[in-house]
């Protein structure tokens, strides 16, 4: 017969995930303009948000930024789409995670910092690595289906 | 050997929307090309998706709901994989791990019903429900047999981004699936745990090398609510939403194994002990006054974490 143990949380392990650390960056716009079309440079079409990509004096296509704005969540995240309007990839910029003033103890990365400053554990200073219940990417699908009906026959 | 030029040894995460979830991937010292390793890896995740989505009409799934009552359907072997897995579960956990309740979650709005489909009852199936044939061919025994694989693919894509990155010389990596997770190399990683009841706070951290870690709660949907509701595991016992607990996570070996296993040990509760002792795994369970259980084999993970 398995015996389970009853676990009580030590009060140092109860933090909320609602910080900075969960401000995941994983590309620069640049960076990510260099994934989608790595030999091409890029022209601004619309600030900030739109770019030509062009590359041996060809159109190679098209770079959009946007940022889904959810209740609890904020992703920075780009389209790049053929010369033709297709989705040629979609990739996450930024993925911040806030649940408004819930902020428990705004210091509380710093009890975890001497633990694991030295240690192999410790990855990008961050805790970053979470799991539980899963995140619905239902407004990424949106945007993306927003994106390319605003540009997808548009650009050229 | 170690290598002599472990400071040029970097990082390199990338995320991208896949399989309804946010799926990150990261690749630590992958040689010259860390990109390509992440890149190989997404393509895996995305034909996992492409292979076993219940909404694609192209899916050896959607093939297989639609006619393999009728005739033996071939499918690719990582999908007679997964079901192969899913009916050897299926048999352990005495039924309760059944991937025929696509019925029941279409009645509850939480699958759509297929185009043309014929209403089917939502009753679950006999447990020889899915005949597996030679030649990676699968036959359906019962013209009502609807399977979804929304309780087990996850946990097999990312075990096939984890090869995908072995496969090109990464000696340690993660791979996240919006929860469901799997750690590559034997250099430890900490993964934290959501409180299933609260997902802006965390309950604990656990250390995993070459291991993998699945969690489920009551459906959390934080672009429409912070407060979890209902959940989409279902009791086959009943047809309902298994309550019991709150939340449940799963280590194991495989994603795939702490994927599905989530699944039984939210129906089972503390009963699947056994279970989870068949597939080298261990559980957190938390109840939904808040009281958490572990299994022994979980309890050094996570004092080490802690």
């Amino acid at each position: 017969m398995t015996q389970w143990i009853r676990y009580t949380l030590p009060v140092a392990a109860v933090i909320t995930a609602a910080s900075p650390a969960l401000a995941l960056r994983y590309l620069s716009i640049e960076e990510a303009q260099k994934a989608a079309f790595p030999q091409a440079h890029f022209t601004e079409v619309q600030a900030g948000r739109v770019w030509k990509a062009e590359a041996g004096g060809k159109v190679a296509g098209f770079f959009v930024f946007d940022r889904v704005i959810g209740k609890h969540l904020y992703i920075d995240y780009a389209v790049a789409l053929t010369p033709a309007g297709a989705v040629h990839s979609v990739q996450i910029l930024e993925y911040r995670e806030s649940y408004g003033g819930d902020v428990r103890s705004p210091s509380w990365l710093s009890q975890f910092n001497g633990k694991t400053s030295a240690s192999p554990l410790k990855i990008n200073g961050d805790i970053r690595n979470i799991s539980g219940a899963t995140l619905s990417s239902t407004h990424i699908t949106e945007g993306v289906k927003r994106i390319l009906a605003t540009y997808g026959a548009r650009l050229k | 050997m170690a290598p002599a030029s472990s400071k040029l040894r970097r990082t390199v995460r990338r995320a991208r929307p896949l399989l309804g979830t946010f799926v990150e991937i990261g690749a630590v010292g992958a040689g010259p090309e860390p990109e390509a390793a992440i890149e190989a890896a997404f393509d895996a995740v995305s034909q996992v998706h492409r292979l076993m989505s219940f909404h694609e009409p192209d899916s050896d799934i959607s093939r297989l709901n639609r006619a393999a009552a009728l005739r033996p359907i071939v499918v690719h072997d990582w999908t007679y994989r997964v079901i192969a897995t899913a009916c050897e579960l299926h048999r352990r956990s005495g039924g309760v791990f059944n991937i025929a309740v696509a019925p029941a979650l279409q009645g509850l709005g939480l699958l759509p019903r297929l185009a043309g489909d014929i209403e089917v009852p939502a009753a679950p199936l006999p447990s020889d429900a899915i005949e597996l044939l030679p030649g990676n061919a699968i036959r359906f025994r019962s013209r009502g047999a609807r399977i979804d694989l929304g309780g087990i693919a996850k946990g097999f894509a990312v075990d096939r981004a984890r090869d995908a990155l072995r496969g090109f010389g990464v000696d340690s990596g993660i791979v996240n699936a919006g929860g469901d997770l799997a750690v590559l190399g034997s250099a430890p990683q900490v993964v934290h745990v959501r409180d299933p009841r609260d997902p802006g706070r965390l309950i604990c951290a656990i250390v995993l090398a070459d291991e993998a870690l699945a969690s489920t709660a009551r459906r959390f949907d934080p672009f429409h609510s912070a407060e979890t509701v209902a959940t989409a595991v279902i009791d086959p016992a009943t047809n309902r939403p298994a309550d019991a607990l709150a939340g449940v996570t799963v280590r194991a070996p495989s994603c795939l194994i702490a994927d599905a296993l989530t699944k039984v040990v939210m129906i089972m509760g503390p009963d699947a002990g056994e279970l989870l002792a068949q597939y080298e795994a261990g559980a957190l369970l938390m109840f939904s006054d808040g009281e958490i259980q572990i299994t022994p084999n979980l309890s050094e993970a996570i004092n080490r974490a802690a």
